[in-house]
């Protein structure tokens, strides 16, 4: 199948970006909160530093990912959607874009604000993106932590609404951002 | 300068002659607002600095009479700071620096050498109880108005002074290396 995106499903492209992005979400989740129940050590120390290594490794993701979106064409919505749903569509995509930079944005700068400068797995020093104050650190948390809710909310309104499309409409979109699902095209 | 304190100054030179091979200067007065002893260190392949808030030096040093120069820094190992909290209690606790048992970490040096437009102190450094010779680069320039700065760096293991015990002897997560370097402005 085809790379890039056709008028009736994404393209392999497009699908792996989506499914590696979900796969990395849900490790960043277990790593926060393994990281959240472990005392203050070398366990916590390491644990946080893969959690931030995914974190920029998604923040990566989340740019090639836009993108894509931006210079290739998605496929549309079915026509027969109502039009709330399809500002409800445009805007819970566009808020889970936002999410994919806020959140590695926020773990960054709160990690820049506690003196633990960012590395990429080891490989790459990131540059602080602010300077170290532990007020700010503090604020960042809240925010960090609050937007990784909003995350899980907007994520369970994206599935509900797949599954929603899928088994109760039948309009074949979740197979769209399947790479089995090309019986369609 | 007041009577008492120029009789009191002259009573420590002759002191200073009395006991031995004579420093030809006085010390250099440390001014602590305006100086600096950092460190940089790595975690998770990052390097992050740090700083000691609080340390004395008395430092003797006079470019033309290096025999009779001398540096001798008090570091008050408590006063490690990294700008996060939890991470200062672990570096001046028992795995680390272990503060309460030692309190203090020395550098002392006596023998020095010229090394380009810098010069080298050949000394010793005493860290948690572990005496270690470090050589210290450094340059020292003296400013208009009758002070100078010493600016300067050295590398050391921490693990060769026991800084990380326990888990912290590995070296995948912290490593091994750290870089000290100050930046001390002098007066008379």
């Amino acid at each position: 199948m085809a790379l890039t995106n056709s008028a009736q499903r994404y393209g392999l492209g497009p699908q792996l970006l989506h499914w590696l992005v979900v796969l990395l979400l849900a490790l960043q989740f277990l790593l926060a909160e393994l990281a959240d129940e472990l005392p203050d050590g070398l366990e916590k120390l390491a644990m946080l530093s893969r959690h931030k290594s995914v974190g920029i490794t998604i923040l990566g993701l989340a740019a090639l990912r836009v993108a894509w979106r931006l210079l290739d064409r998605p496929p549309p919505l079915p026509a027969a959607m109502p039009g709330w749903q399809r500002i409800a569509a445009h805007f819970s995509h566009w808020a889970l874009y936002a999410l994919l930079f806020a959140m590695p944005l926020t773990g960054w700068m709160m990690s820049s604000a506690a003196n633990y400068p960012v590395s990429w797995f080891g490989l790459v020093q990131l540059p602080d993106l602010v300077g170290t104050s532990h007020d700010l650190h503090e604020a960042l948390e809240e925010v960090h932590e609050t937007l990784a809710g909003a995350l899980l909310v907007l994520v369970a309104v994206h599935v509900l609404a797949a599954l929603k499309h899928q088994f109760v409409d039948r309009d074949g979109l979740l197979s769209r951002m399947l790479p089995w699902g090309g019986s369609r095209d | 300068m007041g009577r008492v304190a120029r009789l009191t100054l002259a009573g420590a030179a002759l002191a200073c002659l009395a006991s031995g091979p004579a420093a030809a200067e006085p010390a250099w007065q440390l001014e602590p607002a305006a100086s600096r002893l950092g460190f940089s260190a790595t975690q998770a392949g990052a390097v992050f600095e740090g700083r000691f808030t609080r340390f004395q030096a008395e430092i003797r040093f006079d470019e033309a009479d290096l025999a009779s120069s001398r540096f001798e820094v008090t570091v008050d190992t408590a006063s490690a700071d990294t700008g996060e909290a939890r991470r200062d209690e672990i570096l001046t606790g028992p795995d680390f620096f272990w503060a309460e048992q030692y309190p203090t970490a020395v550098f002392e040096a006596t023998e020095f050498t010229r090394a380009g437009n810098a010069y080298l102190a050949r000394g010793t450094l005493i860290l948690r109880g572990v005496s270690k010779p470090v050589p210290v680069r450094f340059r020292f320039e003296r400013s208009a108005e009758g002070g100078a700065g010493l600016v300067g760096s050295t590398r050391l293991r921490r693990l060769d002074f026991g800084v990380g015990q326990g888990e912290w002897t590995s070296t995948e997560w912290v490593g091994d290396e750290v870089e000290v370097d100050f930046e001390l402005r002098l007066s008379r």
